[in-house]
């Protein structure tokens, strides 16, 4: 193994960055302060870490609580390693989830002198380069500094040694499940013929909503610290894993277990080696893997008139609705659309679930009937003319015209934000059981809001599209993003306004309403949302007529 | 406005900067109906602007570009819907099958669907794409994708085609359907605006050529004319390009490289 090859590969594999980062370069110039800063700043903060510890400690003049402080840093040492791989392997993993996600990958160049194992060593060791790094630069020198202190250096040595091939392996078995995940959803592809789409589909929203769910359990609270824990304190009763190890080895070297220490430690680096062969094998037999043709279609070609245009739309709008309709079946980057409503629902209803009031006013259950159509309908709006991305081209060199543009993008936008309340709606009525009156109300105002906040981030997407697809399509500009998201927070606010004093008297707040009050309160929604529809539809035809002369840029 | 006899592109003291960069420095260009006509020039030369002018999709700073008896800046809608484009780098919906993105194409262009099947179908068998028009694009190499891009060029009987390096990667079969497709065409009226570097296809096909240096034309006619103007008797058109272009020092180049 030639290890200038792998340190040059990890160089390459550092700038790949820039395609995350979006960064176009020129004359090769690139400021690297924010990285020395970042691992300036872990170095400081570990020693830092390290000398207020280590001082606390010798400031201690009582023994007892001297020897229980250092039995407890003796067993936060052990945990440490388990602590380094479960972020380890949190990280890498989001790091490789990241990477799947741009234009550009990074693929070996096979036509170099390198050897697989160089090529997948540089892969493993570049997987851990970013806030891994930095994170276990702090921790190593914690150590290191607040060993001193303890009088425990050969502890803090065997610690270090322990977290190095932690962070080793960690990022060694993310590289085997990427290229196993890359060969393996390649066979399923291959095996399913038409039926690829829909596994590629409905495998992408189910790891989006793995993805979020882990997300959502480490963020919620104490768990995290709960399963660390777990791990460190009752990794003595699954010592057969081959993970635990390091820690098992500092465990039996506090325990002055010599036997032991030097069972575990060669069981670590002997599983260390497997791991790598392993990767090194797989990389070797699948890291030039092709992903084989998806085939939908096969037979003889037979038009046939479609649904759309028995409702009035014209050939042209017709094609590009059921164009976009595959593409938000088929797009990876797009298929998450369909796992945002129930996020961002989360999002919304999880705080107020704790709330007394929740519990107390079904009124909020509402909710669940408002926020997924109206979210859609604010993000999908706003991105439907920039997920086109560069073959945008066909908009701007075919006969179609502004008005058809925004009709058929508009109506498109509408139907699949009503579909995605309807589907949430009826989970959202099945779960919580709102009362009918309440579910009445909100389906009108849901669909008031869908309506017009379509036509609102329409605006600001056709505005704001941004065409660029490298390293991942941005398909609206961040700017207007956060204006359209303003704007819609604003004109939702002004629709929803009329229903206030009533959600006011049911919560208490206000003196009781005439029954009929909510339905005038609906009606005067209902002026306000075509009001705003109106405006905002003929803003973005204007925006759609400049979009189509300006297609040079 | 009353086109001329016969013109289907008229361009007049047409011009287009980008900043400091002079894209189209006042060209005046008229191609007949049914003329396939060669743009040639060094990469930056404005080749595709013009391109893109003619089809409506840049609008110029000076200057009228008439089309097929329209005015491009006041209904690029019209001149798209008679036209058919192929860009440089058709980058194609990867995410649908070849069918569908012909399917989608032709109806782009309004056209029926029993004259889409039947088209369609023609093409496919003709550039042997039959049989792998249910793959999805992205699985598709450069040759397929062009072929595919030129199909949804054709799909629709355009009046005026637009055709930016239309025989970049296609295999020697079907770049010779394409030439004597083009042929066809233009002996049914069809005017083809073709940019290549392939200078062999243009002196072959082109019944006219023009040559583009920094966004000016500084030769237009057919093999004779251009020869004339090169002062280069029967030289052939790379020759001529070089010798126009100021790029024929070749020989000190090669020579400087090889020390």
């Amino acid at each position: 193994m030639k290890w200038k090859n792998v340190l040059r590969l990890i160089s390459v594999d550092i700038k790949s960055g820039r395609l995350i980062r979006g960064q176009r370069l020129r004359r090769y110039r690139e400021s690297r302060v924010l990285q020395y800063v970042m691992y300036g700043g872990s170095c400081l903060l570990g020693i830092a870490a390290g000398l207020l510890v280590g001082t606390l400690y010798n400031g201690i003049t009582d023994p007892e609580m001297k020897a229980t402080l250092l039995l407890s840093a003796k067993s936060l040492f052990i945990s440490a390693p388990t602590l380094v791989l479960t972020y380890s392997l949190i990280f890498t993993m989001m790091r490789q989830i990241q990477r799947a996600g741009i234009k550009a990958s990074i693929q070996p160049p096979y036509w170099l002198p390198i050897t697989w194992g160089e090529h997948t060593l540089a892969a493993i060791l570049a997987n851990l380069i970013g806030i891994q790094l930095a994170a276990l630069i702090s921790i190593i020198l914690a150590i290191s500094v607040v060993s001193i202190f303890l009088g425990e250096i050969s502890l803090a040595a065997l610690t270090i040694l322990a977290l190095l091939a932690t962070a080793f392996l960690a990022s060694a078995t993310t590289e085997i499940f990427r290229v196993l995940q890359v060969r393996l959803t390649g066979a399923v592809y291959k095996t399913s013929g038409k039926a690829a789409i829909w596994v590629r589909f409905f495998g992408s929203i189910l790891l989006f909503i793995a993805f979020y769910a882990v997300y959502f359990f480490f963020t919620s609270g104490a768990n995290f610290l709960a399963i660390i824990e777990a791990f460190a304190s009752g990794q003595n009763t699954v010592w057969f894993i081959p993970y635990l190890w390091q820690g098992m080895a500092l465990f039996s070297f506090v325990n002055s277990q010599i036997v032991e220490t030097a069972v575990f430690s060669l069981g670590s680096v002997a599983f260390l080696s497997a791991l790598f062969a392993v990767a090194v094998t797989l990389n070797s037999r699948f890291g030039l893997y092709e992903p084989p043709a998806i085939r939908i279609s096969i037979g003889a070609y037979a038009p046939r008139p479609s649904m759309w245009g028995r409702l009035g739309f014209s050939l042209s709008e017709a094609a590009i609705m059921r164009k976009d309709f595959k593409a938000f079946t088929r797009r990876r980057e797009l298929m998450y659309f369909f796992v945002l409503p129930i996020v961002i629902t989360m999002i919304y209803m999880m705080p107020l679930t704790r709330t007394p009031y929740f519990q107390a006013l079904s009124i909020f259950s509402a909710l669940i009937l408002l926020v997924p159509g109206a979210s859609m309908a604010t993000l999908m709006g706003s991105m439907i003319i920039g997920q086109e991305g560069t073959p945008v081209w066909h908009l701007y060199s075919s006969p179609v015209t502004a008005e058809s543009l925004v009709k058929c993008k508009y109506a498109f936008v509408v139907i699949f934000s009503c579909a995605v309340t309807l589907a949430c709606s009826t989970v959202g009525i099945l779960i919580i059981r709102p009362s009918q009156r309440i579910i009445l109300a909100a389906l009108i105002e849901s669909i008031f809001l869908i309506v017009s906040l379509s036509a609102v981030s329409l605006r600001t997407g056709i505005k704001g599209a941004s065409f660029v697809e490298i390293p991942r399509p941005r398909m609206i500009r961040p700017v207007e993003s956060i204006i359209n998201f303003i704007i819609c927070l604003i004109s939702a606010g002004v629709i929803l306004a009329p229903l206030v004093p009533y959600i006011g008297t049911m919560t208490g707040l206000l003196d009781p309403l005439p029954q009929f009050y909510l339905y005038i309160a609906l009606a005067i929604s209902g002026v306000i949302a075509a009001i705003l529809t109106y405006g905002f539809y003929r803003i973005a035809m204007k925006n759609a007529e400049d979009f189509l002369a300006k297609a040079e840029n | 406005m009353v086109r001329g006899p016969g013109s289907a592109v008229k361009l007049m003291g047409v011009a287009k900067r980008y900043a400091d960069v002079v894209a189209v420095d006042y060209v005046d260009l008229d191609v007949k109906e049914g003329e396939i006509f060669g743009l040639l020039g060094p990469n930056g030369s404005g080749k595709s602007t013009l391109l893109k002018m003619i089809l409506g999709l840049v609008k110029p700073d000076s200057g009228s570009v008439n089309v097929l008896g329209i005015n491009a800046e006041e209904n690029p809608v019209a001149i798209k819907a008679q036209a058919g484009y192929v860009p440089e780098v058709p980058r194609l919906y990867e995410f649908l099958t070849g069918i569908e993105y012909l399917d989608f194409t032709a109806d782009l262009y309004d056209v029926s669907p029993a004259d889409k099947r039947e088209r369609i179908n023609e093409y496919l068998e003709a550039l042997e794409l039959e049989g792998r028009e249910g793959d999805m694009i992205s699985a598709y190499s450069l040759g397929m994708k062009q072929k595919t891009a030129l199909i949804s060029a054709f799909v629709h009987k355009p009046k005026l085609l637009l055709l930016d390096e239309p025989l970049g990667g296609l295999d020697p079969r079907s770049a010779r359907i394409i030439k004597d497709l083009l042929r066809e065409l233009a002996s049914k009226g069809v005017t083809t605006i073709m940019s290549t570097h392939i200078l062999e296809i243009a002196q072959a096909m082109c019944d006219r050529i023009a040559i583009m240096y920094e966004g000016r034309l500084l030769a237009i006619g057919n093999m004779e004319e251009l020869r004339e103007k090169a002062r280069l008797p029967g030289s052939n058109l790379e020759e001529i390009f070089l010798a126009l272009t100021g790029t024929s020092d070749i020989r000190d180049v090669v020579e400087a490289l090889m020390k």
